[in-house]
């Protein structure tokens, strides 16, 4: 069985400090994780995410942006297998800069996600899972038990309403505020309404233009919903880090939109016997 | 430096953006939020109206309370106020004091002849199927109205709905001598990164699209090209001055 402490050994860095017991005053920060980042290879090359997403540029901004460390998944591809091992070995060459999810697609990989999601957690490090393509029960019994957050990124925010009902201990993170580059405002206020409704519902504020409703998200559900997350390296997370900062929050506040609250969903992974 | 936002919005209608809702923009608000954003002027343009006659009028009733403050721009529907444009746009330059023209629709002969005759910059973002770029929409005005100098804001793709509508706006500028890019609403930054680095730095003008965006986001948009001062200062509003100052 692995465990929270296993991770610890392989992840290093900030999170090591954070997580682990008696930290020093300065290790004490909460560190800064972008929630939202996409890394590594796709064969299709017809546009920047089916061809290749560069971890060091990411790195690079995140220097600047000042971001610990950030959370990676595969761009598009058709299946995940191979991308999903890209992200560790991502992982393990910058180690202690990312943390890997793995991706899968419900419908192309259907009845061998169970297997392969659970050898990515156990024997690969990844520490959860992206989605487009809505889940079955196949991939959600298996989040639950693994006790890994699920990124989902839907068609249509309404489609996160009935999965995160029926599956209570599973933690949502909905990407880009519901609307991928606010391409319709009212899907944004559709987010807000679903973290309001359910309790295991977070969002994540990657690719928002009208920024008005990261605000109006983080007034009416407060801090402990929203999730900082840029899309990288797509959309740059020099400027998205930049949108939460000109909220002017309380520093607590600040802290755990953009790290402390991702840092206590990770912290629910229980790993599972083969 | 003098800083200059080349497009922001001001008073009633409905907005710009889609999906179309009905919008009213307060411009003592605007001027506020400007004056803290380190914004020395702001050009303001009416949203969608079906009467811009009156809303052209508000718009210059406005920036004459602060006319240090605030630039007008002019809006006109080619095909809805077709035979009366030139008349309309003369005397609001004239005596209303605008000094562009927003296109809310595709240019007609009739309205780029007058803008033309006034030589007043000409603002427009072609409104066309989702997934299809500006580039079609921009090769015959551009190529049949050389002296005629065109805004397309957004760099091209407001949002950055598409990747490529930016990089058919990078080309546009590549081809057309007289096309110039606002920055206002821009989703992805590399693209404007790429137009830093590529175009010639007078054809990119800072704006921000407050305040149906935020100010303060448009200006660290610029901010996070870390371009010279010169280039900085040209793109923050000397552009848009010397645009201005030929009308
Ligand atoms: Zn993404």
């Amino acid at each position: 069985m692995s465990s929270r402490r296993d991770f610890l050994a392989q992840g290093g860095g900030v999170m090591v400090a954070a997580l682990a017991g008696t930290p020093t005053q300065a290790a004490r920060r909460t560190p800064m994780i972008d929630c939202h980042a996409h890394a590594g290879h796709a064969p299709a090359l017809t546009d920047p995410w089916t061809t290749i997403a560069d971890p060091e540029e990411i790195l690079r901004r995140n220097r600047e942006a000042g971001i610990d460390q950030s959370v990676i998944f595969p761009i598009s591809n058709d299946t995940f297998e191979k991308a999903n091992q890209e992200i560790a070995g991502i992982c393990r060459k910058f180690a202690g800069h990312f943390i890997g999810y793995a991706k899968h697609d419900p419908e192309t990989e259907k009845g061998r996600i169970r297997a392969m999601l659970i050898r990515e957690c156990n024997e690969l490090g990844l520490r959860g899972l992206k989605l487009h393509v809505h889940p079955g029960p196949e991939v959600l019994d298996t989040v639950a038990e693994l006790g890994i957050p699920v990124i989902y990124h839907p068609a249509r925010v309404a489609l996160i309403e009935e999965i995160s009902r029926d599956y209570p201990t599973v933690d949502f993170i909905l990407a880009h505020l519901g609307a991928d580059m606010s391409y319709d405002w009212r899907e944004h206020l559709a987010a807000i309404e679903m973290a309001r409704r359910h309790q295991n519902v977070y969002l994540d504020t990657g690719a928002v233009v009208l920024t008005r409703y990261i605000e109006q998200a983080v007034h009416e559900l407060g801090a402990e919903k929203i999730i900082f997350g840029s899309d990288e390296p797509e959309v740059d997370c020099r400027l998205e880090i930049f949108k939460i900062r000109m909220l002017e929050l309380p520093k607590l506040q600040e802290e755990k939109i953009l790290g402390g609250n991702l840092q206590r969903l990770l912290g629910k992974y229980r790993g599972k016997a083969a | 430096m003098t800083v200059i936002d080349a497009h922001a919005l001001a008073g009633k209608g409905i907005s710009w953006a889609e999906p179309q809702r009905e919008v009213n923009y307060d411009p003592a608000e605007l001027v506020e939020r400007s004056i803290a954003a380190g914004i020395d002027r702001v050009c303001i343009v009416s949203p969608r109206s079906a009467d811009y006659p009156a809303a052209n009028q508000y718009i210059s009733n406005v920036c004459s309370r602060q006319p240090e403050r605030l630039i007008g721009i002019a809006v006109h529907h080619p095909q809805r106020e077709a035979g009366r444009i030139r008349q309309m746009l003369d005397a609001e330059v004239k005596s209303l004091g605008l000094r562009a023209v927003r296109s809310d629709g595709h240019p007609t002969r009739e309205l780029l002849d007058a803008a033309s005759e006034l030589q007043i910059p000409v603002i427009y973002y072609p409104n066309r199927k989702r997934g299809a770029g500006p580039g079609r929409w921009y090769h015959m005005i551009a190529s049949t109205y050389p002296h005629v100098r065109f805004i397309l804001p957004h760099l091209g793709e407001y949002c950055s709905e598409t990747w490529w509508g930016h990089m058919e706006a990078l080309d546009l500028v590549r081809r057309y001598p007289n096309i110039y890019l606002d920055t206002g609403g821009i989703g992805s930054l590399k693209y404007l990164e790429l137009a830093a680095k590529e175009l010639p730095p007078e054809r990119i003008l800072f704006a921000s699209f407050a305040p149906e965006l935020d100010m303060r986001v448009g200006v660290e948009s610029i901010r996070l090209l870390h371009l010279s001062p010169e280039r900085h200062a040209a793109i923050m509003g000397e552009n848009m001055l010397k645009l201005l100052r030929n009308s």
